[in-house]
């Protein structure tokens, strides 16, 4: 039978884990984000300098897994000798790299990024052609269009399947324990060892990130309602 | 002065000679309708005043101030595009498919171009959209998305983006093709009252009741050529072309 006592017994390092898990998300989410948007634009020019190389970097980064990825910012690095005489110079630069946190993170933060400008850029795309014609027409600048006009519908049109993202993203996080982190994952691990209990140890995990993607598909559902209203059948007669 | 001078438009795409030269003048307060089977090349005339198809060749003059074209890498034309951008705020134009901007409200799209392209205050561009969204009869929708409104109410939303700029010429693409016909009425309802208020205006439509009782000139485009133009009234009441007569007699019934 599931021994609960294992989980309250251990339900601080759980408490622990989800932080550190919440952590690691959030911010590659964020930096994600942040980075994408610029390169979203430049994914859809139509200058061969700009667009080629984010060609190149989501191909690579959305064509590898993520776990391969973490494993070579991780180990993979500091087999080189440069890596290693930047950390005998005390370089507190590469020092980053001895991190696991450091390296899970901008692992998680280039692989969301490649992702989410995939998502962007065809959401740019996407946008009906007659709306661009009306900006140039109103005599607004390239760079007035793109802020006004195209992000703002582009970024809207892209909250539900960037609602996916972030959810592959917090279960994919669960290879940060491979890189000696202790996340939700982690924190399971080390219970399963402690008690030899894994049912227990991964089923609460389980949980634990079930609850997560709860709170996470409902804080899309708010988003969708307050920038996707313009989408949605009107709910009662707008005239009043 | 003139608002718009449109002088020799060539336009092809390709080997395809879609205008091959095509002027007109407009004065203030002139509405002119242009009319002719599709394929005539009227709506890329139309497109071509305010560059959102290049010509090939010829003059575009607003209010005195005529577009300088140069010379690419490739020998093509180009406008210089600060000079345009401006130019362009003069010359506002209504879409056959409205082309409100889906994620505003119908407040916000009135206000948009004010705001950032025109650069006057919120409080100045909000007057200015209860003003012209009172006179297309819609302030009270204004919190409402275009896709929650009828084709009609849109192309007036539309119409009244279009006057927010304060234009010196209106330039309507096919306003009411895209209408179920009993929406047509309210729009040219708003368009002929547009008129009487001595707006300039050229119109491309196939309103041939719009076309014969508010515009006070009409142009019969025909295979990229105007074949026929002058008093709105005569024209249609004595046509001299060919075309014209078989155009007449197939539109109206």
């Amino acid at each position: 039978m599931f021994e609960f006592e294992i989980i309250t017994e251990n339900f601080s390092s759980y408490l622990d884990g989800m932080w550190l898990t919440a952590q690691l998300v959030g911010i590659a989410l964020a930096a994600g984000l942040v980075m994408a948007v610029p390169l979203a634009v430049m994914r859809v020019s139509n200058n061969p300098f700009l667009y080629r190389p984010v060609w190149l970097y989501t191909y690579f980064f959305r064509g590898t897994p993520m776990l391969i990825q973490l494993l070579v910012v991780y180990y993979g690095l500091a087999q080189f000798q440069w890596m290693q005489d930047a950390w005998e110079a005390q370089s507190p630069f590469w020092l980053l790299f001895r991190e696991p946190f450091f390296c899970a993170l901008l692992a998680f933060a280039v692989n969301t990024c490649a992702y989410t400008v995939e998502i962007l850029a065809g959401s740019i795309r996407s946008i009906p052609h007659g709306e661009i014609e009306a900006a140039q027409a109103m005599g607004m600048t390239p760079f007035t269009r793109l802020r006004r006009i195209t992000l703002p519908s582009a970024l809207r049109r892209s909250i539900p399947a960037y609602s996916n993202e972030v959810i592959f993203m917090l279960q994919g996080s669960a290879i940060a324990s491979a890189v000696t982190l202790v996340d939700i994952t982690g924190a399971a691990r080390d219970v399963y060892s402690r008690h030899f209990a894994p049912f227990e140890a991964f089923v609460f995990a389980g949980l634990i990130y079930l609850l997560m993607t709860f709170a996470i598909v409902g804080l899309f559902r708010l988003a969708e309602q307050r920038w996707l209203a313009h989408l949605m059948p009107r709910k009662t007669q707008a005239a009043h | 002065m003139y608002p718009l001078i449109v002088d020799d438009i060539h336009k092809s795409y390709g080997d395809h000679d879609v205008l091959k030269g095509v002027s007109l003048k407009a004065a203030k307060g002139d509405v002119i309708s242009m009319i002719g089977s599709s394929g005539s090349g009227k709506s890329t005339f139309l497109r071509c005043i305010n560059f959102l198809e290049k010509p090939n060749k010829g003059n575009i003059i607003v209010e005195d101030e005529k577009i300088v074209l140069k010379a690419d890498r490739t020998g093509a034309l180009q406008p210089d595009a600060v000079q345009l951008q401006r130019l362009r705020t003069r010359l506002a134009m209504v879409f056959q498919h409205f082309n409100l901007w889906a994620h505003m409200t119908v407040l916000e799209n009135v206000i948009e171009a004010p705001i950032h392209v025109l650069k006057i205050s919120k409080a100045d561009a909000m007057v200015r959209a209860e003003r012209y969204l009172e006179r297309v009869g819609l302030w009270k929708f204004r919190n409402s998305y275009p896709a929650h409104l009828s084709g009609g109410q849109q192309q007036r939303v539309a119409i009244a983006r279009a006057l927010a700029m304060e234009p010196s010429v209106l330039l309507f693409d096919e306003p009411t093709s895209a209408l179920d016909p009993e929406l047509v009425g309210e729009v040219l309802k708003v368009m002929k009252g547009l008129a009487e208020e001595g707006r300039t205006m050229v119109v491309v439509t196939h309103e041939m009741g719009f076309a014969r009782e508010v515009s006070t000139h009409l142009i019969f485009l025909h295979q990229g050529r105007i074949e026929e133009e002058g008093v709105p009234r005569e024209v249609f009441s004595a046509p001299k072309s060919e075309r014209l007569q078989q155009f007449l007699s197939g539109n109206l019934k």
